[in-house]
C-alpha cells in the first residue's frame, strides 16, 4: 500500500452513517455526495493478464467510461486509454505501444468481463481553517460478481484515508485516530480479494497436459490418464468453440483432438481393438471439421501483414478474395458447430468418458498390453525419432510437398508423444530437445500453411470473374510462394541442427539409455 | 512521464485557464498530475486555492538546495498536485543564469518526478527568456494557445522563427485556437482555414466563453462548476485529442 494512504476494513457492527457521524464529531469534515461506480476487470478465459501481473479495467461512474491498463507489479497506472469502447481483441486497438504490450500477453484471445464490481462510495474531506481539503476519506462498500456467480455479493467494506500532498500532519492525525481503533488493515488488491472470495482458480485452465505417469504403471492405465486429460481440454473448449468469437478455443480443442488421434493410433495395444475402430473414425471426422476453420483463421490473420506490399488501390482489389475467405470460414465454422451441437456428438463424448473413467482394464493378449508404460514410451519415442531422421534425411530440394507434409506429421507425433511421456524421464535436456523440435515443426508448419493458402487463393481465382481481383490475388500467391521457399530453407537449417550427432546423442541418452542404465 | 508546457509570448491568451483545465482533466483520468505555476502572478495557484508562496523564495528551488517535492501541495482534486508560484519567480531568469546549465535546468529539476507523475503541466509566464528556453528543453509538448487574429498569428510565427533559430524541435509545438468568437468573421475564417505554418494545429479549439472568466470566482476548473458549458466540453475534447497524441508518442 502506498505510504500516502491507509485502508481499514470497516467492522461488521459499524454502520456507515454512524461512522460518518463519528467523523463529523471528531474532525472538521465536509461530507460529499454519495456516488456509485462500477469497475470491471477484463481478462482472457485462461487469465493471461492476471497471471502476467497485468490488469485491464473499465471504470464507469455513470457519466464517463474509462479504460485503464496496469502492467506494473505494484499496480501503478500504466496507461489510461482514450477509448470509447472496450476492445474485444488486441487487434481491435490502433497500432501503438499498448497494442503490442497487450498482444504479447493475450495473443489472439478474447477479452472477457471476468470480475464485475459495484462500489458505493461516501467521500468526506477534512478541511483546514481556510476550507482547503487537507485529508480525503472514502467509505466504500464493494459488491462483486464473476461469470460463475450471478448475484452480486458484498466483497468488502473499507475506509481509506488519503493524504493530500503538503499536508502530512493532518493525515497522521486522522490515521492515528483510526489506528487506535484497531481495525483490520484492508487488502490493497481488490481483484485478488474477489478471486479469493469467489473461489476462482486462475491457474486451473492450461493446455499443458501436466501428466504424472509412473514408469511401472501399465500402458492401459497410462493410456486412460492421457486420454482423460485430453477429453478434459476438449470439454473446457467446447462452448468457446461453439461461440466462435475467440479462435483460440477452437485451436485448443483441435490440438486436443489431434493428440487423441495420435494416442489412439500409437498406443493401439493399450486398449481393445473395438475401441480403436469405434472412436478412430469419430475423432478423425471431428479433426477434419476443424481443419478448414483453423487454416482460414491463420490465413485471415496473416493477410493484414501483406498490406504494406500493396498500393492502396491494389489492396482494395483484394476485397473479393477476403470476402470469399470469410464466407468459406463461416461455412466451415457452421458445419463444425453443427457437429458439436448434435446429439450424436454428445452421446459419443459421454460413452468415451464412461469408457475412460469406468471400464475395466482389458485383459488383452496383445504383446504390449499390461506391460510397464516406460517400455512402450521408450519404444515409441525411439522408433518415431528414427522415422523423423529417415524421412528428413531423404528430403532433397526436389522432394515433393507430400514428403514434407508426411515428415511434418511424423514430427508432430513425436512432439505429442514427448508430451504424453515426459514425466517418465529426467527433465535435464528435455527443454533443449523440445526447442529443437519446435524449430523444425515451425518451419514445416509454415511451409504447409503457405501450400494450403496458395490452394485457397487458386480456388478463389478459379471462380472469380473480376480481372483486377485476380491480378491482386496472383500477387498474394507470389508472396506466399516466396515465403514457402524461405520456410523450406529454414527447415533444412533446423533439421540439420536437430539431426546433429550431439543432439541425437542427448535424445538417445534420455529416451533409451536412461532406463537401461537404471537397471 | 510527459511534460506539457503551455506557452505564449503574449499575455491574456488563456494559458493559465488552459493549464488549469487540461491538468484537471488529466487527473480525472486517474493519472498522477502535477501543475507547476511558473508565472509570478500566481493565477493557477489562486485558481486552486493554494497560496502562491515558496518558503525561502524561488532561488533555493532553482539552485537545487532544497527538495522540490517538499513544496508540492495537493489540490482539492484527487491525483492533481500543484507546485505553487512565488513572487520571486519574477527574478527566475537571474536564478537560472547563475546555475551551471540554465537550458537544461528544468529537465534536471523535474527528473525526480518521473516516477511519481504521469503528466507535468508547466504554466509559463509570457516572455522569451532563460525561463522559457529551459521550459522548451524540458517539455515533450509545447501547447501554444493562439487567438485567431492577425496579430496573434504573427506572434505565433515569431515564436516559430525563434524556435528555428534556437534549433528547438518544432514537432513538439502544438498550437490551438482559444477565445474563438464565432460572431466574428475573422475568427471564423481563420479557424476554418488555418494558415499553413500552423501544421500541427490541434483540431479542437476553445470558444470565447464567460464561464472561463468565472473560474476566478469559483476558483475551480470549468468541469467542476460548469461541466455542461461549451468551454468545458471543448477542453474535454481537446484533452481526448492530446491524450491520443501522447499515446502515439510512446
Amino acid at each position: 500500500m502506498p505510504d500516502n494512504q491507509h485502508s481499514f476494513v470497516i467492522p461488521d457492527d459499524q454502520s456507515i452513517p454512524a461512522l460518518v457521524s463519528l467523523l463529523q464529531e471528531t474532525f472538521p469534515v465536509q461530507v460529499q455526495a454519495e456516488a456509485v461506480y462500477k469497475r470491471v476487470f477484463y481478462d482472457t478465459f485462461d487469465w493471461r493478464l492476471y497471471k502476467s501481473g497485468c490488469a485491464l479495467e473499465v471504470h464507469d461512474d455513470g457519466q464517463s467510461h474509462r479504460i485503464y491498463w496496469r502492467a506494473d507489479k505494484d499496480g501503478k497506472l500504466k496507461i489510461q486509454l482514450g477509448l470509447k469502447k472496450m476492445p474485444r481483441f488486441a487487434a481491435d486497438l490502433p497500432v501503438y505501444e499498448f497494442r503490442q504490450q497487450l498482444q504479447s500477453v493475450i495473443a489472439v484471445r478474447e477479452l472477457l468481463p471476468q470480475i464485475k464490481m459495484r462500489i458505493k462510495r461516501q467521500s468526506l474531506a477534512v478541511l483546514d481553517k481556510d476550507k482547503k481539503i487537507v485529508v480525503r476519506l472514502n467509505l466504500d462498500v464493494y459488491w462483486y460478481s464473476t461469470s460463475r456467480l450471478r448475484a452480486a455479493k458484498v466483497l468488502t467494506r473499507r475506509l481509506t484515508i488519503k493524504a493530500v500532498k503538503g499536508y502530512s500532519d493532518d493525515f497522521r492525525l486522522v490515521e492515528e485516530f483510526f489506528l487506535a481503533m484497531h481495525w483490520q488493515p484492508a487488502m490493497d488488491n481488490v481483484m485478488k480479494l474477489a478471486l479469493i472470495a469467489s473461489g476462482v482458480n486462475t491457474g486451473e485452465y492450461t493446455t499443458r497436459l501436466n501428466l504424472r505417469l509412473v514408469p511401472d504403471m501399465s500402458d492401459e492405465q497410462a493410456f486412460k490418464i492421457i486420454l482423460l486429460r485430453l477429453l478434459e481440454i476438449m470439454q473446457q473448449n467446447t462452448s468457446g468453440s461453439i461461440k466462435g468469437r475467440d479462435t483460440q478455443f477452437m485451436h485448443d480443442y483441435r490440438v486436443a483432438i489431434k493428440k487423441i488421434r495420435v494416442a489412439l493410433k500409437q498406443m493401439n495395444n493399450a486398449h481393445p481393438q473395438a475401441v480403436n475402430t469405434e472412436y478412430k473414425h469419430f475423432f478423425s471426422k471431428l479433426g477434419n471439421l476443424t481443419n478448414p476453420v483453423r487454416d482460414l483463421d491463420v490465413f485471415l490473420l496473416q493477410l493484414e501483414n501483406y498490406q504494406p506490399d500493396f498500393k492502396k488501390s491494389g489492396w482494395q482489389q483484394l476485397k473479393p478474395m477476403h470476402e470469399y475467405l470469410l464466407s468459406t470460414r463461416k461455412e466451415a465454422q457452421k458445419k463444425f458447430v453443427e457437429e458439436l451441437k448434435s446429439s450424436q456428438y454428445r452421446e459419443f463424448i459421454e460413452q468415451w468418458h464412461d469408457y475412460l473413467e469406468h471400464s475395466e482394464t482389458p485383459g488383452s493378449s496383445s504383446d504390449s498390453s499390461g506391460k510397464e508404460v516406460y517400455k512402450l514410451a521408450d519404444k515409441l519415442l525411439w522408433g518415431i525419432n528414427q522415422q523423423t531422421l529417415a524421412q528428413g534425411n531423404a528430403i532433397t530440394e526436389n522432394s515433393d510437398t507430400e514428403a514434407l507434409h508426411e515428415l511434418r506429421k511424423t514430427f508432430k507425433k513425436l512432439r505429442y508423444l514427448i508430451e504424453f511421456f515426459n514425466s517418465l524421464y529426467p527433465a535435464g535436456n528435455l527443454r533443449v530437445l523440445i526447442q529443437l523440435l519446435i524449430d523444425v515443426q515451425d518451419s514445416l508448419g509454415e511451409f504447409n500453411d503457405r501450400y494450403i493458402q496458395i490452394g485457397m487463393v487458386k480456388a478463389f481465382i478459379e471462380h472469380c470473374p473480376d480481372g483486377d481481383a485476380i491480378k491482386a490475388s496472383e500477387q498474394i500467391i507470389t508472396i506466399l510462394e516466396q515465403q514457402q521457399q524461405a520456410a523450406g530453407k529454414k527447415f533444412r537449417d533446423s533439421f540439420m541442427a536437430y539431426s546433429s550427432s550431439a543432439n541425437q546423442n542427448k535424445f538417445k541418452e534420455m529416451f533409451v539409455d536412461y532406463y537401461k542404465r537404471k537397471k | 512521464m510527459k511534460t506539457i508546457a503551455i506557452y505564449n509570448i503574449k499575455g491574456g491568451v488563456g494559458k493559465t485557464a488552459s493549464a488549469v483545465n487540461l491538468s484537471f482533466l488529466a487527473s480525472l483520468d486517474g493519472a498522477n498530475t502535477l501543475l507547476w505555476d511558473l508565472d509570478p502572478q500566481g493565477a493557477a495557484s489562486y485558481y486552486f486555492r493554494i497560496k502562491a508562496e515558496i518558503k525561502g523564495g524561488g532561488k533555493n528551488l532553482i539552485d537545487g538546495k532544497v527538495d522540490i517535492d517538499d513544496y508540492v501541495k495537493g489540490t482539492d482534486y484527487e491525483n492533481l498536485d500543484l507546485l505553487p508560484a512565488d513572487f520571486t519567480y519574477r527574478n527566475m531568469d537571474t536564478f537560472l543564469e547563475q546555475t551551471e546549465d540554465p537550458v537544461n535546468r528544468f529537465s534536471k529539476l523535474l527528473k525526480p518526478f518521473a516516477e511519481e507523475y504521469d503528466y507535468i503541466f508547466l504554466d509559463c509566464p509570457p516572455s522569451i527568456s532563460a525561463v522559457s528556453e529551459s521550459v522548451f528543453a524540458a517539455a515533450d509538448i509545447l501547447l501554444v494557445p493562439t487567438i485567431p487574429t492577425t496579430l496573434s498569428l504573427r506572434t505565433y510565427q515569431q515564436i516559430m522563427e525563434f524556435f528555428a533559430q534556437q534549433g528547438i524541435d518544432k514537432t513538439k509545438v502544438m498550437p490551438f485556437f482559444v477565445m474563438v468568437d464565432s460572431r466574428k468573421k475573422m475568427h471564423r475564417l481563420i479557424v476554418q482555414h488555418p494558415p499553413s505554418f500552423m501544421s500541427s494545429l490541434l483540431n479542437s479549439y476553445i470558444p470565447y466563453a464567460s464561464e472561463v472568466e468565472r473560474m476566478g470566482v469559483h476558483r475551480a476548473p470549468l468541469t467542476v462548476f460548469a461541466a455542461r458549458s461549451k468551454a468545458a466540453k471543448s477542453y474535454t475534447t481537446m484533452w481526448d485529442e492530446l491524450r491520443l497524441h501522447i499515446h502515439l508518442l510512446q
